[in-house]
């Protein structure tokens, strides 16, 4: 561990839900026209890993796969502390599935370096899947901690607390691990003025930014195109169906005193029923 | 058009799995949804339904999976497997799937922490494909014509419908994979129907080896802890009262318990945006970074309705919302809509309720004399 912990961040870009712009009326995305932004699980994800490079020691990389904007992302995850970052981005890659989606970062992991340990968000809100990140482990042969909720590391071995249907777990893992965040892990620290200066300068040198954030193609890193994208996936979205709009048909109430806002309500809505039974009655 | 592949080559035999889930003995419903899922998709088919559990000192665990509609159940019980653990659990899963003279057509696990975690690592190891999340399952002809993998061309008979919401839930998408066998999916907890239960229903029960290797052993688990405290089975209450922004403070959340007191089987749910502020802890939170619930009564306290929201509640049988601003997003997806502030509201809705409560009770007196 003397030359410290070789840590590794997998972000995405994903379209901003909260933004109407990009929207197209049958309520898919229009992905060219959608405001963008850093998938917000892997917010979490980011702060584990800089948690994890500021408390033991070593360098954080960031990896994404995605059309060239995704460049924005890697310079905000820059911006927040990140050492340097890459961005997988071919054409080829296009209509990946997970499986698929795994395999291409899995060659990209394989073609950068040695991880100790590689942090995800737990899903994306696009895709809602949190698959990506167990097929990569899956890839990579390595042990994995999905759900975590809080980590630290003691003699090279990573003490994590993940979340368990109605409670948790304590586990005890050794590296190289892969690591998906929850939600309840800490929320992801300001900018730091340094990052965010550096990113600035960086921005006026085209020169400079290869340095630290690197495209590279799937021929570079040895991936077999025929396992990507739309022919390296074994599923496809067969149709889609727009869920029926909202309804429209809610009953308002309003005006009157709150007591008889709630007597209207009540009379209206069969609320009884789901009461607690008396205890008076005993 | 040249060269149609034989049709019956991806028309393959398998069964349906599904791979059932237990926790420290406790089956988990999902594990029952997932059979009344398969069952359906096996009988479509004329297949079998067929269950793998894992764990140890099962008992009668396997019966049960019986008597809840699989037709065979394999057995995997092993010290080892007693809690659940990715390396160990995949590694009986894999060399099981791998010792079956063919695979299954389909298999189901369910989406919760413990299916999320383990099968990517099944479809990865196979190389098949795997749908998230689903919230109906089906069998179908599939007709593919997308001529960018021409090996892929044909009509395809009995295909896993994989139907899910997608993009913030404003469509269902069908994801289909009909190219390798099995064909994997989660389902969603809560949203299948499980078959009727059949005591004493017969059934095949086979046990499976268990052969783990040294590097299954990289992850010990050093303690399990089951919360059973009120408020955090957020997917399993009949009523939620989920508190907003609106609120104005994490004192809101008081308030939000007193009312939840009054209704049986409740708990507290919340908006993202309060969960980031620290008013409440993460497992409250509802929509598409948190739960997905559908409880019989939503109440939505100072709650927007933004469409992150909404996702994960819109599904609620009964929804009351009280907003201060008639025009919240969430008075277009309510039931009833209370335009007010809750700080009147609520401790009105309280002090109605608390009266009919001991006017039921006065009743139920008054019937026994």
């Amino acid at each position: 561990m003397s030359a410290g912990l070789n840590i590794y961040v997998l972000v995405k870009q994903v379209p901003d839900t909260g933004s109407k712009a990009g929207l197209n009326p049958d309520g898919t995305i229009d992905r060219a026209k959608a405001k963008r932004m850093l998938n917000p699980f892997d917010r979490f994800a980011l702060q584990a890993a800089l948690h994890a490079k500021r408390t033991y020691g070593g360098k954080v990389t960031a990896i994404s796969m995605g059309p060239p904007p995704a460049v924005e992302i890697l310079l905000e995850t820059l911006e927040h502390g990140v050492d340097e970052a890459y961005l997988l981005s071919d054409r080829r890659l296009a209509a990946s599935d997970t499986l698929a989606t795994a395999y291409a970062l899995y060659k990209v992991l394989s073609y950068i370096g040695k991880p100790d340990l590689i942090f995800c968000g737990l899903q994306t809100t696009d895709g809602d899947t949190a698959q990506v990140g167990p097929q990569l482990a899956e890839r990579l042969g390595l042990p994995q901690v999905t759900y975590c909720e809080d980590f630290h590391m003691e003699d090279g071995k990573v003490h994590a607390r993940r979340i368990i249907e109605g409670g948790y777990q304590k586990v005890v893992a050794e590296t190289p691990l892969l690591i998906t965040v929850a939600n309840s892990y800490h929320p992801l620290e300001y900018k730091s003025f340094r990052g965010a200066y550096r990113v600035r300068r960086l921005a006026r040198d085209q020169e400079e930014m290869k340095k630290f954030i690197h495209t590279i193609d799937l021929d570079l890193v040895g991936a077999d195109p025929d396992r990507t994208g739309l022919k390296g996936s074994p599923t496809i979205v067969a149709w889609t169906e727009k869920v029926g709009e909202l309804g429209g048909s809610c009953v308002m109430h309003e005006g009157q005193s709150a007591q008889e806002l709630i007597q209207e309500v009540i009379s209206a809505s069969d609320l009884n029923q789901f009461l607690v039974p008396s205890s008076t009655s005993k | 058009m040249s060269e149609q592949p034989d049709v019956s080559a991806f028309c393959p035999k398998g069964d349906v799995l599904v791979i059932a889930e237990q926790i420290l003995g406790d089956l988990q419903p999902v594990t029952l949804e997932l059979l009344g899922a398969g069952r359906i998709l096996a009988d479509k088919m004329e297949r079998n339904l067929k269950c793998l559990v894992l764990g140890y000192n099962l008992g009668d665990i396997p019966q049960k999976l019986i008597e809840a509609g699989a037709d065979e159940v394999f057995v995997a019980d092993d010290q080892e497997l007693y809690l659940y653990r990715t390396l160990p659990y995949r590694r009986v899963v894999v060399d099981f799937l791998e010792s079956l003279p063919e695979p299954p057509h389909t298999c189901l696990l369910g989406s919760t922490t413990t299916g999320r975690d383990l099968a990517p690592r099944i479809s990865a190891h196979f190389e098949t494909g795997l749908t998230a999340d689903c919230t109906e399952l089906d069998i179908g002809p599939y007709d593919h014509k997308n001529k960018v993998d021409p090996t892929k061309i044909g009509l395809y008979p009995n295909c896993l419908y994989a139907i899910r919401p997608s993009f913030g839930e404003s469509l269902k998408a069908r994801i289909l994979g009909p190219w390798k066998n099995p064909q994997m999916a989660t389902t969603r907890p809560g949203v299948m129907t499980p078959n009727k239960i059949e005591p004493g229903r017969k059934g095949k029960i086979t046990s499976v080896p268990v052969t783990l290797q040294p590097n299954d052993y990289r992850l010990i688990v050093a303690d399990t802890v089951r919360e059973v405290a009120k408020g955090i089975k957020l997917t399993e209450a009949d009523v939620i009262i989920g508190g907003g922004y609106g609120l104005g403070s994490a004192d809101g959340f008081d308030l939000l318990k007193q009312l939840a007191d009054v209704f049986e089987n409740s708990a507290i749910g919340a908006s993202r945006k309060v969960v980031d502020l620290g008013w409440i802890p993460y497992q409250h939170q509802v929509g598409q970074t948190g739960k997905t619930v559908r409880p019989k009564l939503y109440i939505a306290c100072g709650i927007s309705g933004a469409i992150q929201h909404r996702v994960g509640m819109s599904k609620s049988g009964l929804i009351i919302a009280i907003n201060k601003d008639p025009d919240s997003p969430i008075f277009k997806f309510a039931h009833h809509g209370i335009v007010g502030d809750i700080y009147q509201i609520i401790p009105e809705m309280i002090k109605q309720f608390a009266e009919i409560q001991s006017g039921r009770g006065v009743e139920a007196v008054v019937g026994t004399h």
